[in-house]
């Protein structure tokens, strides 16, 4: 599989938080461009650790949402520091605003977004990803009207509109049955390679199906005697041959590593 | 056989034509149970009550007192939100904090010590009946509109940074048109204190009329059916604005539909 992994987009460096006590510790990871030739390579990045080792606070500094005690998160090819609005955010919880319609949600997702289309435009977008992820029929619907999986496409449709290239999903596969996931990975991979730059972290404690649609994965832990999670492990999964295969869950190796990853962390 | 049962049922959801066949079928048990057994007694019967209502209603003064009434109650509510409404927005600017949470403690406050200085402080009986009604209904608004602004899902504000929001923009979107609907509730759930609260100011100037100075000048004859017919009236006329409220409420924001589906 011919790749290279080009400029640095995303760079955590020393991160630590702590509140009464250490909550994350020294977290330092990079994520490069990798570039495949004739295809829109985006970047699917994990960050997996088992509930409450502190993955939403890292998620949160990822987004710039809440400043780290200690250490930077850089985005973009100018390497600057992250400002809350860079980075896209998929909730848990799928939040979008519930007193507007599921197309005045994509609308208002462009409205601030650094883009010059006119309204005409605007409009042609939301159809095109809408019709690409299947949500045509529920434009005019209110979000409490979607099911769960619906709801999650909009909320990640959202974000794309704002012109985010990072994409940060929090526990993107939680609550849904085994078809769902495998809709959601395709949902994925589709918004990963629909320009060079887009990179999605997921969050998550899902082990396999975090590992099977991801090209990096970062174990979140805590190491032993030490207080606060930190980064144990980094897979390149793309080295070691697991990575842009869709039925990588049939594979022996990689059922062997998942194994593995659940019994680290 | 099984509606009955469901019923006596506890935590079952009944709802449509059971329920109206429910309310009505007890409603009615109650009146004939007063009517049959509330004869003798100093209190009248509903009959005689619906007989005042009716004599009542067709005379030209309880227009005049009505509109008076309504008149009073629709200004300071109308006062009364826009006053809670600016309170309750700047109470997330932190500097106006304090101020919000003072108001919200004046529900403490009793009106019937403060009538004194509201007679100074006004011009003349409207002005006093007003302002002691707006005095009255602005902490329970701030009251109910700082609980709404508190149960925010912080994820919301979360939202909108990452949809390049500023501060204000978030606020804009998420307090003030986010949470438009629940203002209207509030202002209809709110609607009865004003209405309860206007008998109690308009006796207090009874120049400009009201049904609450029909009520007190029938209260002072001892002229029981007509204080129970003014009581009937003044409960059918909440009932039927907050029925209205409730219903512009579903007009103006069709998503709360959904929240009562569910």
């Amino acid at each position: 599989m011919k790749y290279t992994k080009n400029e640095l987009l995303i760079e955590v460096q020393g991160v630590n938080l702590s509140y009464d006590k250490q909550i994350l510790r020294d977290i330092n990871f990079r994520i490069h461009n990798i570039v495949r030739p004739d295809v829109n390579q985006g970047q699917v990045i994990s960050l997996i650790g088992r509930s409450g080792i502190g993955k939403t606070q890292l998620f949160k500094i990822l987004a710039g949402l809440i400043q780290p005690g200690s250490g930077t998160v850089k985005v973009g090819l100018d390497q600057h520091p992250v400002v809350a609005g860079e980075v896209g955010i998929v909730a848990q919880n799928y939040i979008l605003f519930n007193h507007r319609t599921v197309h005045d949600n994509l609308r208002l997702a462009m409205k601030h977004a650094s883009n010059t289309q006119n309204d005409k435009e605007k409009d042609a977008l939301i159809n095109e990803y809408a019709e690409k992820f299947d949500l045509v029929e529920h434009l005019k619907k209110y979000p409490m009207q979607l099911s769960g999986g619906q709801r999650q496409r909009a909320s990640i449709i959202q974000q794309v509109l704002t012109g985010n290239r990072f994409i940060l999903l929090d526990e993107p596969f939680s609550g849904l049955d085994a078809l769902m996931i495998d809709r959601v990975m395709e949902l994925l991979l589709g918004i990963s390679t629909l320009h060079e730059l887009n990179t999605l972290v997921i969050i998550s404690h899902d082990v396999e199906n975090s590992l099977a649609i991801s090209d990096t994965a970062f174990i979140l832990a805590r190491e032993k005697d030490k207080e606060g999670a930190t980064i144990t492990e980094t897979l390149d999964l793309i080295e070691l041959g697991l990575a842009w295969n869709p039925n990588i869950r049939e594979n022996q190796a990689f059922q062997t590593l998942v194994s593995q990853i659940k019994h680290k962390i | 056989m099984e509606k009955i049962k469901d019923i006596f049922n506890p935590l079952t959801h009944i709802k449509g034509r059971t329920l109206v066949m429910l309310i009505v079928t007890q409603a009615i048990v109650a009146l004939l149970f007063w009517e049959i057994f509330g004869g003798n007694g100093l209190i009248p019967t509903p009959l005689r009550i619906m007989k005042s209502v009716v004599s009542i209603i067709t005379t030209e003064y309880f227009i005049d007192n009505f509109f008076s009434s309504l008149g009073l109650t629709l200004t300071g509510m109308g006062i009364s939100i826009v006053i809670a409404l600016v309170v309750s927005y700047l109470s997330l600017i932190p500097v106006f904090s304090p101020l919000a949470r003072f108001i919200v403690k004046c529900r403490y406050l009793t009106l019937t010590g403060l009538i004194f200085l509201f007679t100074l402080i006004t011009q003349d009986g409207h002005q006093l009946k007003l302002s002691l009604l707006i005095f009255g209904i602005v902490p329970f608004f701030v009251t109910s509109l700082l609980s709404i602004i508190e149960s925010i899902n912080v994820q919301e504000y979360e939202l909108c940074k990452t949809l390049r929001m500023n501060n204000w923009q978030a606020l804009l979107e998420v307090v003030i048109i986010g949470r438009l609907d629940q203002v209207f509730e509030v202002m209809r759930q709110n609607f009865a204190i004003a209405w309860m609260m206007i008998t109690m100011v308009e006796g207090l100037s009874m120049s400009e009329g009201g049904l609450g100075t029909m009520l007190i000048k029938s209260n002072k004859y001892i002229d029981l059916s007509t204080v129970f017919a003014i009581l009937v009236i003044i409960f059918a006329i909440g009932i039927f604005f907050d029925f209205l409220l409730k219903n512009m409420r579903f007009w103006l924001f069709p998503y709360t539909k959904i929240h009562v589906r569910k």
